[in-house]
């Protein structure tokens, strides 16, 4: 097997080595996609709304490596929605003691 | 008027003046004092140093949003870089695990709660943990297996699971969901799990009912603290891990109430029982294990102790010097001997940027000479 089939057999064995990694971490692996989404919409909604910097400022304050492919803020209701790896969160403005909230999942 | 009268009179005037001079103290009430700005060459190498032209394409360098510098209770210093301004609420990131700190000082002066009592006698989600303590989680020695990573190991980091994905519904549940890989205060490591469940635990401690307002009601407003933002977790918890905002001028207060011992005025607000014990290195540190200029950790306050078979963190600060750090280069120096309180709020985005190199050019600038 392994002679005639040399390249097989290499990937046959680094799908065995990904899988037996991923398993164990198959919690962290699930969330991951959603943490670029999530940490824009909080970060993003505290620093327009608790802090109350410009949303140009804020726009490039939440900029991480992981691009996101929208944002959205709605000014009237003082909620931002991103979206990143195919994941998308909000956040919302709850008050003057409060601040900014993530949103559970929809 | 007989002389009798007027010598008695002048000397009642003097006795008076005398006792208000002794007992003179600047406190912010109700705003800070200022004074003038002198020019000196210590002062431009501070600026230098903590204003160097700021890189925001790249994000490299020293970024400091707001420079605070307070001597004696009157400011001495006080620089913004826009957007950041007098007025802005800045973002704490983990000072707030300090203002937490001075939030359950209030509540121990009170009467709320022991040290040595166990985490779930105030948070029974702890109840797997029996053997945890308020104060293990105050010297951040639960011996929980967290993970404290932030954008640079984001897979496997407890915080960014806690804060953003799984752990963000209800944070101190998440941390208490951890496995144990130590003995509760044996060994150091640094998590904002535990500060989450010490913000879960006050919730047993002082009720439900006076749960929402307490570090208003507490720590905010006696002294004088009108505009903090504190954050909750969906569950209604003070995300104290990470999430409080307030001006620099505000955070300078609690500055100040450190640098006094705890004193507002006339009011012992924290017990000096509770001053002492979070300005005490936790006494199973490790400081060979640390990195150069990593400080010392007391309760939920850092420390530039100097411990025995090793260097103070920052060598050209006093040792005496307490301080809340957050993420990004946010941090809260206090100087009680030299009476110095320095806020510093930034968006350093690199490892640049050094609390000693900052403390060294503060006290060059400001420090007044020691009378002998």
């Amino acid at each position: 097997m392994i002679r005639r089939h040399p390249i097989l057999s290499v990937v046959a064995l680094l799908v065995i080595l990904l899988l037996a990694w991923a398993w164990p971490n198959r919690a962290h692996l699930a969330a991951f996609p959603d943490i670029i989404g999530a940490y824009t919409a909080k970060e993003y909604c505290s620093c327009r709304y608790v802090s109350g910097n410009p949303a140009a400022y804020c726009e490039g304050y939440v900029k991480q490596y992981v691009p996101i492919s929208s944002l959205l803020d709605d000014a009237s209701a003082k909620r931002v929605t991103a979206s990143g790896l195919g994941r998308t969160h909000s956040a919302v403005w709850l008050g003057e003691r409060q601040g900014c909230q993530l949103l559970p999942n929809e | 008027m007989s002389t009798s009268l007027l010598r008695r009179l002048s000397l009642a005037l003097g006795f008076s003046l005398a006792a208000s001079t002794a007992l003179a103290e600047n406190w912010p009430q109700p705003d800070w004092q200022s004074q003038p700005r002198v020019e000196s060459a210590a002062l431009a190498e501070l600026e230098h140093y903590a204003f160097p032209e700021r890189n925001d394409a790249e994000r490299t360098g020293v970024r400091t949003d707001a420079l605070l510098v307070i001597r004696d209770g009157q400011i001495v210093y006080e620089r913004y870089a826009e957007p950041t301004t007098v007025q802005t609420a800045h973002l704490s990131w983990s000072m707030a695990k300090s203002l937490l700190a001075s939030t359950l000082g209030v509540a121990y002066g009170e009467g709320r709660f022991r040290l040595d009592a166990p985490a779930a006698q105030y948070y029974p989600a702890m109840a797997e943990h029996p053997q945890i303590k308020i104060g293990h989680l105050l010297n951040w020695a639960s011996g929980l297996a967290w993970e404290e990573d932030y954008e640079y190991a984001p897979l496997k980091s407890s915080v960014v699971a806690m804060l953003y994905t799984r752990g963000r519904a209800d944070m101190a549940a998440f941390t208490a969901a951890h496995a144990a890989d130590a003995a509760p205060g044996t060994r150091f490591r640094y998590s904002s799990g535990d500060s989450n469940v010490l913000a879960a635990a006050l919730r047993g401690m002082v009720g439900e009912p006076a749960y929402a307002d307490y570090p208003w009601t507490a720590l905010f407003e006696p002294l004088g603290i009108t505009r903090a933002v504190w954050e909750r977790d969906a569950s209604g918890t003070f995300i104290a891990s990470s999430y409080a905002y307030m001006t620099a001028r505000d955070l300078a207060r609690v500055g100040l109430l450190m640098q006094r011992g705890g004193r507002w005025g006339e009011r012992q607000l924290l017990p000096a029982a509770w001053v002492d014990f979070v300005s005490t290195p936790f006494a199973s540190y490790q400081p060979q294990l640390a990195k150069p200029g990593d400080a010392v950790p007391g309760g939920h306050w850092w420390l530039n102790a100097e411990l025995p078979g090793s260097a103070r963190p920052w060598p050209d600060a006093p040792a005496d010097t307490i301080a809340a750090l957050g993420h990004w280069g946010q941090g809260l120096y206090v100087m009680p001997e030299e009476k110095l309180v320095v806020v510093r709020y930034a968006d350093d985005r690199d490892g640049s940027f050094q609390h000693n190199e900052l403390l060294k050019r503060v006290q060059a600038a400001f420090a007044t000479e020691v009378q002998p």
